[in-house]
């Protein structure tokens, strides 16, 4: 059921999905490897646009728009600000980088392989609802129901701001 | 009294003495050896009284353990042959107390040594009297324990102490033979009672190849005990203990113990043909071959210790052909000459402070009146001569090789005859008539006991006499006991042939001849026959090589499979231990570093958790 | 494609963030890691979402609160990252640790 629906979306753009997806993990595969660290935050970059087109096919448009904006216009953008300021582009010598990394890979196919299974055999019950899967209805949801949240991110937001600002300015001549 | 109160008292007053000696008054020495002397004094008393009773055919038993396949019991057995060895070991243990009153004046160890000599008593009499085979073993034992204590008594002499565990080594390997043996018979029968197991119609029950086996490992046991080849290396060397030690253990009583053994267990080790042919070949073998090496041998106590080596396989030609009168008469009569033999050996020692025989006799060994005589007397019994005890019972002991044996093996014992009369004179003669001017050479270096020539114990001396002159009226007159000893064992005695008698005789008579010949005359050269063949010499002086052997392969294979264990312990289970031990310290501080302060590592952790904690959960 | 298959997905792209957390030693890179995880958690949601488990605007709504707050946690992240490389000059994890095991 859920199949035919999606499907049904999917159909649309045909086996683009799977190129989104490889977009995505070609990207993030790339950005947690690249020495380099710009290099790196382009490939993230590349990677939530794989990730925003997901989130189309998934038949969210208004989301995957938030995603590009927010996230690669302006997050991956700060990242490449803040690595300007620090000025140390590649990571340092590899001293014990091979254990280190093994070590993290095997932390990271161990999580795979804890949770892989259990997705795979769950018996998900999915069933297909379209009807307020409009951008109209998430306006509404926003401002009605979850107002106080929208508020409430809006002013983190600001503190976020103001906090960095004062986090990161130079100490002011006494 | 009962008999049975008797004899528990001649069994337990030594232990009482062993224990009041040792523990309660090694410090007043008279006080120690009196009171050991006294029970030795009460178990003669005890033994021959009950022989003045009478043998008493049922045992007395007390309950001990039950065992899935019969009980087992501790009890007193005073039939004929226990009564008469206990007779004999107890006069033979008193003469030896008494004398040691004298021999070991001055000794550091004196109240150790009367409560060992004590604790031997005790032991070697239980066993005597002991009703089954478990209890006897048990004595057995201790008895080879008083043995290595005895021997070693003077431990800080190396060689003591050496000689004192090569005898306990020894004995024990025939006493593993000795206990599969007796293992072996119990699943066999039920019963390890001595008199149950003299009866045929039980040993008919067991499968003969079983049977002969049994024997033959009881046979392992008596060959260690009894010194006789191939573990009797352990006796010559033995002789590093007091002579008195000698004269009571290693001649008279606890080698004699294999010796009755076999005795006791005559129907079991008769009941296969040729089990019986074995021991016969192994005695033989064993009395020639001791004998030869005494025939070279020039300290006194040696020559006695190969004459007794010698003897004991006389005794088991005897019963080995079936003649339980002939190996208990001679058993009898060996104990009394031979130890008369070892103390006139101590006194000289005593005196002259050397063992060497050609030393002894220059030093003017026949200026001792009493001891001398003994001397000739013991050695005249040894030898065979008649009217001397000797002479009776290796008469018996011939006389039964000679009724069923082919003549090669007769040839051989009289021929052992003759040796032991040669050897025995040459030791009289070099002694009684030494030569200055002879061959003989005194040794470069004196071998000597422990002490020094002690001129300043006349009253020690006396205490020495006394023992010697009762056991050389014994030696003399105690071949007339053949008939009664033959009562007691139950058994018919040797009828002595004529040809047969003069023929010992003869041969005895030949030995002596030729010893006076070599060394007795005016004028003699006072070197052995042997001595003209340089080959034998050698070979009969280093005892045929067989220590030699003993020491290169036995050592030798000891020392490789010691050094196999030490390797496998340090490199295996120290290894382990220690790998063990490097591992926790290593696992410990590498968990320890997931607490190293590193952040990466402490979000990896806890995210591999909690997924592994979601696995768990989703799975179950 | 199955929820199965896109929640797989989004595990592989979070299993992926995480080992750019915990491999990285430049602190921009441990974020471009944690950023990555912060995806994947989006896209399960709206997986969810989609497939009718929960309300059907729930799933884009969190979204939409992730991918904010995120902006906000990066801000305030680099600017603590611009402090420290000038109290310490680096930006390397290994150099700038001082807690203790």
């Amino acid at each position: 059921m859920l199949e035919n629906a999606m499907l049904e979306n999917v159909r649309v753009l045909g086996s683009a999905a799977w190129v989104f997806v490889a977009l995505a993990l070609i990207g993030g595969a790339l950005a947690v490897t690249l020495p380099n660290i710009l290099h790196a935050i382009f490939s993230l970059a590349l990677s939530l646009v794989g990730v925003a087109l997901l989130f189309l096919a998934l038949g969210s448009p208004f989301v995957a728009a938030m995603q590009v904006l927010i996230y690669v216009g302006g997050i991956s953008v700060a990242m490449v600000f803040a690595v300007m300021f620090a000025f140390a582009l590649r990571e340092g010598p590899a001293g014990a980088a091979r254990r280190r990394r093994g070590l993290a890979g095997a932390a990271a196919l161990g999580v795979f392989a804890a949770l892989g299974p259990l997705i795979a055999r769950a018996s998900w019950s999915p069933h297909f609802a379209r009807n307020d899967w409009t951008v109209a209805a998430l306006g509404r949801a926003l401002l009605q129901h979850y107002n106080v949240v929208f508020e409430a991110l809006s002013v983190v937001l600001l503190l976020a701001i103001v906090g960095a600002i004062i986090v990161a300015r130079r100490e002011p001549p006494q | 009294m009962s008999s049975t109160a008797i004899a528990l008292l001649l069994t337990l007053a030594p232990l009482a003495a062993f224990v009041l000696a040792l523990v309660v008054f090694p410090r007043q020495r008279r006080v120690a050896s009196a009171t050991v002397v006294g029970a030795g004094a009460l178990s003669l008393g005890g033994a021959l009284w009950l022989l003045r009773a009478g043998p008493m055919d049922a045992p007395q038993l007390w309950p001990w353990f039950g065992a899935e396949r019969g009980t087992m019991a501790f009890g007193l057995l005073l039939d004929g042959p226990n009564l008469l060895f206990g007779a004999v070991v107890a006069l033979v243990a008193l003469a030896v107390m008494v004398y040691s009153l004298g021999y070991m004046a001055g000794d550091r160890g004196w109240s150790r040594y009367f409560a060992l000599l004590a604790l031997f008593a005790w032991s070697m009499l239980s066993f005597v009297y002991a009703a089954n085979l478990l209890q006897m073993f048990i004595f057995w034992e201790l008895v080879g324990l008083a043995s290595f204590l005895l021997i070693g008594f003077w431990y800080e002499k190396p060689a003591a102490a050496a000689a004192a565990r090569k005898a306990f080594i020894m004995t024990r390997i025939g006493d593993v033979g000795l206990m599969i043996g007796m293992i072996l018979l119990f699943n066999a029968t039920g019963t390890l009672d001595v008199r149950e197991l003299s009866s045929p119609q039980l040993l008919g029950q067991i499968p003969q190849a079983r049977l002969a086996l049994i024997a033959l490992l009881f046979f392992a046991g008596v060959v260690g005990k009894s010194a006789q080849f191939p573990l009797h290396t352990w006796l010559p060397d033995a002789m590093e203990g007091p002579t008195p030690v000698s004269a009571l253990l290693h001649s008279a009583t606890m080698v004699a113990a294999g010796v009755y053994l076999f005795a006791r267990f005559h129907p079991l080790f008769l009941a296969v043909h040729y089990v019986g042919q074995i021991v016969l070949g192994v005695a033989l073998g064993t009395a020639l071959l001791a004998a030869t090496m005494a025939l070279v041998e020039r300290d006194i106590k040696r020559v006695l210790a190969y004459s007794s080596i010698s003897q004991l396989g006389f005794m088991l030609v005897g019963l080995a052909v079936g003649s339980l009168h002939a190996g208990l008469f001679h058993l009898v009569t060996h104990a009394f000459f031979k130890a008369l033999l070892f103390l006139c050996a101590g006194a000289y020692i005593h005196h002259y402070g050397s063992n060497d025989l050609v030393v002894l006799g220059r030093a003017g060994g026949r200026t001792q009146r009493w001891t001398t005589l003994g001397l000739i007397v013991g050695a005249g019994a040894l030898a065979g001569l008649p009217p001397l005890a000797g002479f009776f019972s290796k008469e018996a002991v011939l006389a039964a090789l000679a009724e069923h044996q082919p003549l090669p093996v007769v040839a051989l014992a009289y021929l052992c005859s003759f040796l032991t009369a040669y050897y025995s004179f040459r030791m009289v003669f070099l002694i009684v008539r030494p030569n200055p001017g002879s061959a003989a050479v005194a040794p470069a270096a004196a071998e000597h006991d422990h002490h020094a020539p002690s001129a300043t114990h006349a009253g020690g001396e006396r205490a020495m006499l006394g023992p010697i002159i009762v056991l050389t009226a014994l030696a003399a007159v105690a071949g007339l006991g053949g008939a009664y000893i033959g009562r007691m064992a139950g058994v018919t005695p040797e009828h002595p042939h004529t040809l047969g008698m003069a023929l010992a005789i003869a041969v005895a008579l030949a030995g002596v001849g030729l010893a006076w010949l070599e060394f007795g005359r005016r004028g003699a050269a006072q070197l052995g026959f042997v001595a003209r063949v340089p080959a034998l010499q050698t070979l009969f002086e280093r005892r045929w090589y067989i220590d030699a052997f003993y020491a290169a392969v036995v050592g030798r294979l000891l020392d490789g499979v010691s050094r196999l264990c030490a390797r496998v312990e340090a490199r295996g289970l120290d290894a382990s231990v220690d790998g063990m031990a490097r591992g926790t310290v290593a696992g410990g501080r590498a968990a320890s570093d997931v607490q190293g302060g590193r952040l990466q590592v402490y979000i990896g952790a806890s995210v591999l958790l909690l997924a592994v904690a979601c696995y768990l959960v989703g799975a179950l | 494609m199955t929820l199965q298959t896109l929640l797989l997905v989004a595990l592989a792209l979070f299993c992926i963030g995480l080992y750019g957390v915990l491999s990285r030693r430049h602190l921009v890179g441990v974020l471009v890691g944690l950023e990555l995880m912060l995806n994947a958690a989006s896209l399960n949601l709206l997986a969810f979402s989609r497939a009718g488990m929960g309300d059907a605007v729930t799933g884009q709504v969190i979204v939409l609160f992730i991918i904010g707050l995120a902006a906000a946690e990066v801000a305030l992240a680099l600017s603590i990252i611009v402090a420290l490389y000038r109290r310490r000059r680096s930006v390397d994890i290994d150099r700038l640790h001082e807690l203790r095991g």
